[in-house]
């Protein structure tokens, strides 16, 4: 409380000072924001409820940021709990300078019962990350930052002066206590807009408008009967940040979560998604203040993305970091420079319409047909079709036997092309665009479409979805399965598979948002389930994603990461709902699995369904 | 300089290859064609010499029926600034001879500096096109060229011998030269190459065929079976049988 008035030349003093730090924090904070409004397309302001609701639990309860790093998030919550608590007190702090105090001495007395355990929480908190950031280190947060330094020490101070001055000191020391409070409080403001911790600015607003489909990347519609400046735009387009990929650089508060989840990274790889996404892009965009930056990407960085979204999911400020596609497509479109196993599975998927370049699918010409009469189109996607891995011919002829049982009608398309997923993932638009195009035009009377493969599924529904109409409605052959047992349909009972495990697809569970389904179904044919540590939303790529299926040559160990995992679980079986996972799965446990070990079953849902599968009458 | 760059297209080497009833030849309709290997890395060391240049042109030739022209497109789409098309029906491509004097009566009056051409085809490994045609044309040749350099109107290229060992050679132009894959890093054609593409002029000829010296006689797929041999003994006996049936039998090692 005002022990005294202050001189008028001190309130003056006071009064530039605000004057000066807020117009410097208003200015680089528009600085930035005029970047971003530069930016393509519009801000989301569609689904308002869910957004307020995602911003709430966000921001306010802070469900990422204690999730995914339990101790160091909650200090975290301590700490930005203790600034909301905080911004009455230091409106107040000014306003008494000012002689006008907001509280009564009554009221400021109560308020600060709240607000003395809060900042002796707020002291904790900042301690222990003080602690983490600059004596535990780890290897995510990257460099030391002094400026991390420097706002530990403005936020000990402000909560060191704030209770001094809660305590009955000499009106002199008061004085000076009260003046090196406001001072931090306006050296902080000054700091905010010029650091990472605009993120408290900033990352409401982020989170609030972050895309709610993952991944979300610009669609690139090529017209190749268009004129050349048409071209041109188009081309330049693609080097042009979103308005809400600009924002996302601004907000990044650079506590590399996105690292730590990289399965490129944690392979052995270059790729850091915080660096190579996200960071690198800040300093270009500023000295430009245009979006035009894109090309800024580290290229090699962007071939090894296994595009798995692990790192847009975890992040807590709500980035969409992944710009795989970004930097891919320019590499493709604009300058033609493409790994040569790459350019070789693009002149298949044009020559023949898979990645294989072949021309007969046994498979395919085994199982029936697609009539407009049959209930869904079978996708094989050509995984299955050209049997990359020939033992998932029998999981996609186990989930034919399930329908069969079912008594639901479906067939293939002789015709199937690739759905895209690998020209679309590696930059390819055009390639993928053809495909697209043969594609919706083969499924111009389907209405339901059934894919064992997510890669095919998130294609043929979402993606295709942003660059036209899709009037059939795609299911995850475990969401049908599911489905069918709850109903009934099919009756499954629990058998010996041993310790029973399922490796979420990256594609299924953080892109279709499906991770229920497959449990409902493994659990219905085992007793003995249990989850890998990293699981759900929050699982680690197999490695094959991206197109990198097809790369030859790697120098990390991403494709092995995962299957170590699975070995050093305790299973005896592990369920896959993607093809290319199963694929993944079955070359990399068996050399992986030391002697000793008993060895590892990779098996799909529809496998582990089939094989417990109480047999009905054929309802054909 | 002026670089011509022989492409020929072949079967997809994952494309499945119907023989046609008399066993003449493959079913030609159900193939899916593409560029020939090496012919692409021939391609892209073509355009790489233009562009250290800074100046030249390279025309892309192939000889073969309409479908051709895809394989020439994307030769132009990729950078060449003119196509070629020698158009004739392909069973005749299968004598080298007759190939080479096609492609000699088409491009005599061009006066190309140096024609680069893949060191075989994918599909009958003749590799001979390229030299006949340089024998013809009076230019210097060279086969299996794994690095080129240009300088004083002459041409160095490192020739790719058996166990290992390189050749060094350097000849006058005009030089006929033979390009062994994995030289260079072929590039893929960007959105621009492609519009620009078809823009450029692709030339059809369409000469006389002369006589084949060579024809096909039946076309089948080889049979194949399976053998299998039990050895017994001590390890030492079986890795010393082995060694034996490898090095003798089999003709591994």
């Amino acid at each position: 409380m005002a022990k005294f008035q202050f001189t008028g030349i001190e309130q003056s003093i006071l009064a530039i000072t605000i004057i000066i730090t807020l117009g410097s924090f208003i200015y680089e904070v528009w600085r930035r924001l005029r970047i971003v409004l530069k930016g393509r397309d519009s801000l989301p302001f569609d689904h308002f409820g869910a957004r307020a609701w995602r911003v709430f639990k966000e921001v306010f309860l802070h469900e990422k940021v204690i999730k995914d790093r339990f101790w160091p998030g909650l200090m975290h919550a301590l700490v930005f709990w203790g600034f909301i608590v905080f911004g009455l007190v230091t409106i107040d702090h000014f306003a008494i300078g000012f002689g006008h105090p907001l509280m009564n001495e009554q009221v400021h007395r109560y308020y600060s019962y709240i607000v003395i355990p809060f900042s002796i929480f707020v002291l904790f908190g900042i301690g222990s990350l003080t602690y983490r950031r600059f004596i535990s280190r780890p290897k995510a947060l990257g460099k030391i930052s002094p400026t991390s330094g420097l706002v530990a020490f403005f936020i000990s101070v402000l909560m060191i002066t704030y209770l001094l001055g809660e305590t009955d000191l000499d009106p002199m020391v008061w004085r000076i206590n009260w003046w090196i409070h406001s001072l931090i409080i306006l050296a902080f403001l000054f700091l905010i807009p010029r650091s990472k911790h605009l993120h408290l600015v900033l990352s409401p607003i982020n989170i609030f408008f972050k895309p709610f489909q993952l991944p979300e990347h610009t669609a690139v519609n090529i017209d190749l009967e268009g004129s050349e400046d048409e071209l041109d735009t188009m081309l330049s387009d693609l080097t042009q940040m979103t308005k809400n990929q600009t924002l996302d650089v601004f907000s990044c508060v650079e506590c590399g979560r996105c690292i730590d989840v990289c399965p490129a990274n944690r392979g052995g790889g270059l790729l850091d998604p915080k660096n190579h996404f996200i960071l690198d892009l800040r300093e270009p965009l500023l000295k430009k203040g245009n979006v035009d930056v894109l090309s800024e990407i580290n290229v090699e960085a962007g071939w090894e993305c296994t595009t798995c979204q692990a790192c847009t999911e975890v992040c807590p400020v709500g980035n969409h970091v992944e710009k795989s596609d970004e930097i891919r497509r320019l590499e493709v479109l604009v300058e033609g420079k493409v790994p040569q196993e790459y350019q070789k599975l693009f002149m298949n998927l044009q020559e023949s319409g898979n990645t294989e370049g072949r021309s007969d699918s046994p498979l395919a010409e085994r199982l029936p047909t697609y009539t407009p009469d049959k209930e869904y189109v079978l996708w094989l996607g050509c995984f299955a079709r050209y049997e990359l891995d020939p033992n998932f011919t029998k999981s996609v002829e186990n989930f034919a036997n399930i329908l069969d049982v079912a008594g639901i009608t479906y067939g293939v398309l002789q015709k199937e092309h690739c759905s895209g997923d690998p020209a679309n993932r590696l930059g390819d638009k055009l390639t993928y665009n053809m495909l697209r195009e043969h594609n919706m035009e083969l499924l111009k009377e389907a209405t339901k479409v059934v894919t064992l493969c997510p890669h095919c599924a998130l294609n043929l529904e979402k993606e295709y979805s942003k660059y036209s109409k899709v009037n059939y409605d795609v299911s995850h052959h475990t969401q049908v399965i599911a489905e069918l047992i709850e109903e009934g349909r099919i009756e499954v009972k629990k058998g010996s598979n041993g310790k029973v495990t399922y490796h979420d697809p990256c594609n299924l569970s953080r892109m279709l948002d499906e991770v229920d389904a497959p449990r409902v179904a493994i659990n219905a044919a085992t007793d003995d389930f249990f989850e890998l540590e990293e699981s759900g939303r929050n699982t680690l790529c197999c490695g094959a994603g991206g197109g990198l299926w097809w790369k030859k040559e790697t120098k990390g160990r991403t494709h092995l990461v995962r299957a170590e995992q699975v070995v050093d679980s305790s299973a005896d079986t592990v369920v896959t709902g993607c093809n290319f996972c199963y694929g993944m799965m079955n070359q990399g446990l068996k050399p992986l699995t030391p002697e000793g070990r008993s060895e590892i079953q990779v098996k799909d849902v529809a496998d582990i369904v089939v094989e417990n599968m109480v047999s009905k009458t054929h309802s054909k | 300089m002026k670089i011509a760059v022989l492409i020929k297209q072949v079967p997809g080497s994952d494309s499945s290859l119907p023989i046609q009833n008399d066993a003449s030849w493959i079913n030609e309709e159900a193939i899916t064609y593409v560029m020939n290997e090496s012919d692409n890395y021939a391609l892209e060391e073509a355009l790489q010499i233009r562009e250290q240049n800074g100046n030249g042109e390279v025309v892309v030739i192939s000889l073969g029926p309409d479908r051709v022209q895809k394989v020439i497109r994307e030769g132009l789409a990729k950078g060449a600034d003119r196509g070629i098309q020698i158009n004739v029906d392909s069973v005749g491509a299968v004598d080298p001879l007759v190939n080479a004097s096609l492609i000699a009566d088409a491009i005599k009056e061009e006066k190309f500096d140096i024609v680069f051409s893949g060191l075989q085809s994918d599909d009958l490994g003749m590799g001979q096109t390229g030299i006949i045609l340089g024998e013809m044309l009076g230019m210097s040749t060279a086969s299996l060229v794994m690095e080129t350099e240009i300088s004083d109107g002459r041409i160095k290229v490192k020739r790719e011998l058996e166990a290992g060992y390189f050749q060094w050679v350097t000849m006058d132009l005009p030089s006929s030269i033979t390009i062994q894959s994995g030289l260079n890093t072929p590039r893929y054609p960007s959105l621009k190459g492609i519009m620009g593409a078809k823009k450029k002029e692709i030339n059809v000829l369409t000469p006389e065929v002369g006589q084949s010296k060579q024809s096909m006689e039946k076309v089948y797929i080889p049979q194949s079976d399976k053998q299998t041999v039990m050895i017994d003994g001590s390890a030492d006996q079986i890795v010393e049988k082995l060694v034996e049936t490898f090095r003798n039998d089999i003709k591994v090692i």
